[in-house]
């Protein structure tokens, strides 16, 4: 009955629209969205889980960040906002956090969100979470009202709340009873716009409007991954079709309406066709290269240093990345909050063939095969890999393709021995911020196999300091370190296309496809 | 006297028995080259070995040569055939890649040549072993050819010797099969009987008198053999398990293609149309073997 009524209310409410626009009362509210329909959008995987919290995969989010919400996630410009918190009071000595609920807040199954239900997905997370490690500082998680829990810190740390509001694998809120369970055996029970309604591996999950979705009216509207969120359509349906030529074709037929991802050039041919609308996500990912520092001959710095001045970044980008790139040195965005400047940029996109030589010589390469681990599953990965293996024997270096596929790529870089080169996409690190992209770089299972302990004591510094000044100052003594031991390259920036027929409206690209605060345009 | 009539009579016997083999092979290339089909089959097959042989020196571009600035360009003077997506030139990867398919083909074949024959031998002329043999064949061939090949090379890893193994492995047990069933009749024919009467050892029987006739139903086995394996390296290639990028065989440049069938349908027609050649070849020149070898097909033509 309830559902009804609110269904009729959003109806009401569209008439109204309509009727104003046809009145010529209102003239830029006109663009009237109008709710239902069935919204499909094409991934080219499945997800590995629909339970958020134990999976670090793009597949999965893009679909469960509709489903479930956070207490914290980040704003359109990174920076952390409240979500299902109403906000946060850190104490003086930064080691308690003081969180009020937003109230009235209703799960999926009818239920209010309370303390304990925040509570338990917590403690839920701290046993079974992806990416537990960002809880690792806190002690203690209490309620401390009926809607407030306070966390308690063993340390200030000043990053705390930006490293816990990441969604990586998000901290979302689910009920107590499901917190309970294991991972994977919980129902997908959340707070967001969507609800879920059936998942068919290998062909679609289906998500609902959730009637009783309680939007967050602190804010005027969508931002990052909170703000003021409205489901418009009746139903998303996320098809799963792997062969990027399949789903063009259904896109172009209209059989689907929004593709996540598609290739550069078949974008460049959409461009023109009026019934699609392209979308340039930009920047995306950085695309690396990382070397295995326990063997060699990349243990040696003075070779890598051969490597990184040997590259023609220009020419790994432009043929991994289809022209969708940017080339840029520094380790943060341009113009990024951390962005550091000109440090190291004298060591990037040189393509100096007699520079590599020499310093080949100098590091006494005597032609042992480097051999490059990469994969097929992502195509820039695979082909940054031959453009990059090219290169390098155009100064001399015996460089070798191992590609597999992409788990096993997985499994062979967490050895010691085995590959030398590495080719990795680092998507969501670089939009987290310097010390989610610097831990990969540290601690136990740095990318590189060896630790380097001058950037070691640089990451310990950068989570330590507490103002964003001093971490700006810290991260350019790491960008600098970087560029002094060569463990890893940067190649450059991408960006990733989609697209959506022209009649959905509202779609911003995002680090995943929102689609609430989308609609289908009636004609 | 009697002695020296009979070794120039022995002598004279001799020259004979080589005169009518000799006629016999020109007999036989005659008619081979007689056949339409064969004609066509060679034809086809010489170019496409000509392409694999001189690939260095007929290829416009070296096969590996990324350029950036010229990615997915279409047919056009520069490039014949396109670029691809690494700005590759096509006609001269299609004409490096049919150097490594070919290579791959004729490795097949003379490894299941051997070890067809080998075993096939062995199966047939030691009958104890027959059983033994041909249930460890059969088990093979249960599996669909294709499928097996693209297991082992998966189990194996992705290069062109574990490629040239895999296909090894899945095309023997057909050779021998083909080789142990001629073997069974030719070793019951009176002439073997004969050379075993007179005390010729085992190795002059089998390759004397019985491989020496079983040879044509493997020749045209092979031929199949060929063409089958060019096309299961394709395969191979196309899903990732054939030899490792950047090295062009026809599979994996279609393979690379497959993304662009819309945007830059060249890149996969191209090493498309010189494996349907370079099979199309090999299969009308096995027809044609087969047709001159096989005395009942050749009778019948003789007699219409």
């Amino acid at each position: 009955m309830a559902k009804t009524g609110r269904l009729g209310r959003a109806r009401h409410m569209c008439l109204a629209a309509a009727a104003a626009a046809f009145l010529g009362l209102s003239s830029a509210t006109a663009l009237a969205q109008t709710a239902g329909g069935d919204l499909v959008v094409v991934q080219s995987s499945n997800p590995p889980s629909l339970d958020a919290m134990v999976t670090s995969s793009q597949a999965s989010r893009n679909i469960t960040m509709n489903i479930y919400e956070p207490l914290f996630g980040f704003s359109e410009k990174i920076q952390p906002i409240p979500i299902l918190a109403e906000s946060v009071e850190i104490s003086a000595d930064g080691k308690s956090y003081r969180i009020p609920l937003r109230q009235g807040v209703k799960f999926h199954n009818g239920k209010e969100m309370t303390a304990e239900d925040v509570k338990a997905s917590l403690d839920r997370y701290v046993k079974h979470g992806a990416t537990q490690s960002m809880l690792k500082p806190v002690e203690k998680i209490e309620i401390t009202g009926p809607n407030e829990v306070t966390l308690t810190l063993k340390e200030a740390t000043p990053t705390f709340l930006e490293a816990f509001a990441s969604p990586r694998a998000p901290a979302v809120i689910i009920p107590a009873e499901e917190a309970s369970k294991g991972p994977n055996e919980i129902e997908f029970i959340g707070t967001g716009p969507y609800k879920f309604v059936e998942y068919v591996p290998d062909s679609h999950v289906k998500l609902a409007r959730f009637e009783d979705y309680s939007a967050n009216e602190a804010f005027e509207g969508i931002d990052g991954f909170g703000g003021k969120k409205t489901a418009y359509l009746d139903t998303v349906t996320f098809r799963v079709i792997p062969e990027p030529g399949a789903a063009v074709a259904a896109l172009e037929t209209g059989e689907v309406q929004l593709l996540e991802q598609l290739p550069v050039p078949t974008a460049r041919r959409l461009a023109s066709n009026e019934n699609i609308e392209i979308y340039e996500n930009m920047p995306w990912a950085f695309l690396t290269f990382i070397f295995n520092m326990k063997e060699a001959p990349g243990d040696n710095p003075k070779f890598r240093e051969a490597v990184q001045v040997a590259l023609n970044n220009e020419e790994v980008m432009a043929i991994a990345t289809e022209g969708l790139f940017q080339l840029y040195h520094g380790w943060m965005y341009e113009g990024s909050t951390y962005d550091a400047g000109d440090v190291g940029k004298e060591y990037y996109n040189l393509a100096d063939a007699d520079r590599a030589k020499a310093l080949l010589k100098e590091a006494g390469y005597n032609n042992e095969p480097f051999s490059i681990l990469t994969d097929s599953t992502i195509p820039e990965h695979g082909k940054a890999a031959v453009v990059i293996g090219e290169q390098l024997k155009a100064v001399g270096i015996n460089a070798v393709i191992n590609q597999v596929d992409w788990p096993t790529a997985l499994n062979i870089r967490l050895q010691d021995q085995g590959w030398n080169g590495w080719t990795l996409m680092m998507g969501i690190e670089p939009y987290l911020g310097p010390a989610a992209l610097i831990s990969t770089l540290t601690g136990e299972a740095p990318h590189f196999r060896a630790n380097d302990e001058q950037l070691d004591a640089l990451y310990k510094e950068l989570i330590a300091t507490d103002s964003v000044e001093g971490r700006k100052a810290v991260f350019a003594e790491i960008q600098k370190r970087l560029y002094a031991f060569f463990g890893v390259i940067k190649v450059g920036e991408t960006g990733l296309m989609q697209a959506a027929r022209a009649d959905v409206k509202g779609f911003k690209p995002f680090r995943f496809p929102r689609v609430y605060d989308v609609w289908i345009e009636k004609e | 006297m009697a002695v020296e009539a009979n070794a120039d009579n022995a002598a004279i016997l001799r020259q004979e028995i080589a005169r009518a083999r000799r006629r016999g092979w020109m007999l036989f290339g005659r008619r081979l080259a007689r056949h339409r089909s064969f004609q066509v089959g060679f034809a086809l097959f010489f170019v496409i070995v000509l392409l694999a042989v001189f690939a260095d020196l007929i290829a416009p571009y070296d096969p590996n040569k990324n350029d950036y600035r010229s990615l997915l360009a279409p047919p056009s003077m520069a490039h014949w055939f396109g670029t691809d997506g690494f700005g590759r030139d096509i006609m001269s990867r299609v004409i490096h890649g049919t150097r490594v398919s070919l290579g791959i083909g004729i490795s097949v074949v003379v490894m299941t040549g051997i070890l067809g024959v080998f075993l096939g031998m062995l199966a047939g002329y030691v009958r104890w072993l027959d059983n033994v043999l041909m249930r460890i064949m059969d088990g093979l061939m249960a599996f669909p050819g294709v499928l097996l090949a693209i297991a082992l090379a998966a189990a194996l890893g992705p290069s062109t010797m574990n490629a040239v193994i895999a296909l090894t492995i899945t095309f023997t047990p057909r050779t021998a099969r083909v080789v142990r069933s001629s073997v069974l009749v030719i070793r019951e024919l009176p002439y073997v009987e004969a050379a075993m009467a007179v005390g010729a050892g085992h190795a002059r029987i089998i390759f004397r008198y019985i491989l020496a006739n079983a040879l044509s139903p493997l020749i045209v086995q092979l031929t199949f053999v060929f063409a089958v394996s060019i096309l299961a390296e394709a395969i191979l290639s196309f899903l990732g398990v054939g030899p490792p990028p950047p090295a062009p065989s026809l599979g994996n440049i279609i393979a690379e293609g497959r993304n662009y069938l819309q945007d830059a349908s060249w890149i996969a027609f191209f090493p498309g149309i010189a494996i349907a050649a370079a099979v199309l070849g090999l299969n009308l020149m096995g027809d044609g073997l087969r047709d001159v070898t096989d005395p009942r097909l050749a009778a019948e033509r003789g007699a219409g």
